[in-house]
């Protein structure tokens, strides 16, 4: 399914107050507006919620989505981590991570959660997860600055060895715990643990990515 | 490297299986580069995520901010309200304790312990709310027969926890028990509200809303409702002047609860 084809959100962007640049600027100046936008939510004004929630909704659903496979399950999801993001959004602090991190791993995690719980209802095809899973679907860039940073994401993964992506991709697309990834991969558990941080370390590195 | 630091990786993939989970977390606690590399690693998948960009349904965008736009949305469903995720690491050991009797005090902490034993073994991603039970408990050594009803709440079989974080901030629970017919709110770091204000509990009936017991503001607290849970389908929180409402002002809701 081609889904570039789509309008953009009804609602459309809302200006930014900082304009994106090119390259690690135009990221951390977004990720200092986040910062911004969280402190406003946090007092109680949505506006600024719903600015964070342009500016992030496509991330977090993708996440959701590719781990969940099933839209009416992610958009519960999608729900649920967005007004939990704004009740707690007095509870983030930039010194745990970056809002998109803060926002995201609540969002895998949810995710997860939801996978391991209601597996028996979701069809998850493996063979899907094993074949499709590192290659982007359905997606839609808004602009040459994502296009790039997509770029510098998929050059990262394609830096790793075959099996530390395939064990990355399982696990994090794939909502995979380690021991089903063992299982699919026909690895021992060991091996798969490590791969999983040797692909997260190579990543890291290649994104160069701080904490 | 020790094999439970090499964990690191799925842990932050959310890949480890619950009991592989606890021992992680309980090594995360004291390990500073396990701490640094979850760090890292969450900025590293948070990047990933680029790969998987999809536009969600326009729909959602208006369902999301309509949720948000009421003060305490209720989720789709309750499962939804257990332990927020953002756990913070419990503060086990209040500084402030006045001395007390030696014995006592560690007949006290070994029920504190054991309690957040069988709470984590109840109530699923039970982290902060171990936290917030743990110090629950051992804040409150001379209330005894509170402690006990308490103590037999929180070790029911079918005990649940709803928790959240109030609309002026902190973080609270409900904790429920259907057999018992008995929920508590437990508040943790509570906002002061001064004293001529009170935090004021109420039992929801479909819309309607039953006034129930008063909270002092400020500090941790823990309070039974006075209703049973008969008919009940929600409880709240709410802040009152302190001699109480009958029925609660909608703009000072702080939190809904959906059972």
């Amino acid at each position: 399914m081609n889904v570039s084809s789509l309008p953009p959100d009804s609602e459309g962007q809302p200006s930014r107050s900082a304009p994106r640049t090119e390259g690690s600027r135009g990221r951390e100046t977004e990720a200092a507006h986040l910062v911004e936008l969280m402190a406003l939510s946090a007092r109680g004004h949505e506006y600024a919620f719903a600015e964070l929630y342009d500016l992030t909704s496509q991330r977090v659903y993708g996440i959701i989505l590719r781990v969940l496979r099933s839209p009416d399950h992610a958009a519960e999801v999608m729900q649920e981590v967005y007004v939990e993001v704004w009740r707690q959004s007095a509870r983030y602090s930039s010194t745990k991570g970056s809002v998109i991190a803060w926002m995201t791993t609540m969002a895998h995690r949810r995710a997860v959660d939801r996978v391991r719980s209601v597996s028996s209802e979701v069809a998850r095809d493996e063979r899907y997860a094993l074949h499709r899973g590192d290659r982007e679907i359905d997606q839609v860039w808004d602009g040459v600055e994502q296009r790039l940073d997509v770029e510098r994401v998929r050059k990262g993964m394609a830096s790793l060895t075959p099996i530390q992506r395939e064990a990355l991709t399982l696990a994090y697309f794939g909502g995979y715990t380690q021991s089903q990834v063992a299982q699919l991969l026909k690895l021992p558990l060991g091996t798969v643990k490590t791969r999983i941080r040797d692909g997260l370390i190579g990543l890291r590195d290649a994104l160069g990515v701080e904490a | 490297m020790s094999e439970i630091h090499g964990a690191v990786g799925s842990y932050v993939a959310n890949a480890l299986d619950p009991d592989e989970l606890d021992e992680f977390e309980a090594h995360l606690a004291v390990c500073p580069t396990c701490s640094r590399e979850v760090q890292e690693f969450g900025e590293t998948v948070a990047e990933l995520s680029l790969l998987a960009s999809v536009t969600p349904p326009a729909e959602l965008r208006g369902s999301i901010l309509a949720a948000v736009s009421q003060v305490r949305p209720l989720p789709p469903e309750p499962l939804a309200e257990l332990a927020p995720v953002e756990a913070e690491a419990p503060s086990a050991t209040p500084v402030s304790q006045p001395p007390v009797d030696e014995l006592a005090l560690r007949r006290q902490q070994r029920r504190a312990r054991l309690l957040s034993v069988l709470v984590a073994a109840v109530v699923a991603a039970a982290l902060a709310m171990g936290g917030v039970v743990y110090g629950l408990v051992q804040s409150r050594q001379a209330q005894v027969a509170q402690q006990t009803a308490a103590t037999e709440l929180l070790t029911a079989p079918d005990v649940r926890t709803y928790s959240t974080t109030m609309k002026d901030g902190g973080q609270i629970s409900f904790v429920v028990s259907k057999s018992l017919n008995r929920a508590m709110f437990v508040g943790k770091d509570l906002p002061a509200v001064g004293n001529d204000k009170r935090y004021q509990l109420w039992t929801l009936e479909g819309q309607r809303a039953i006034a129930d017991n008063l909270v002092a503001g400020g500090g941790d607290r823990q309070q039974f409702f006075r209703e049973g849970l008969s008919g009940i389908t929600g409880l709240a929180v709410s802040v009152e002047d302190a001699g109480g409402a009958q029925q609660p002002n909608p703009a000072t809701i702080q939190a809904v609860t959906e059972l």
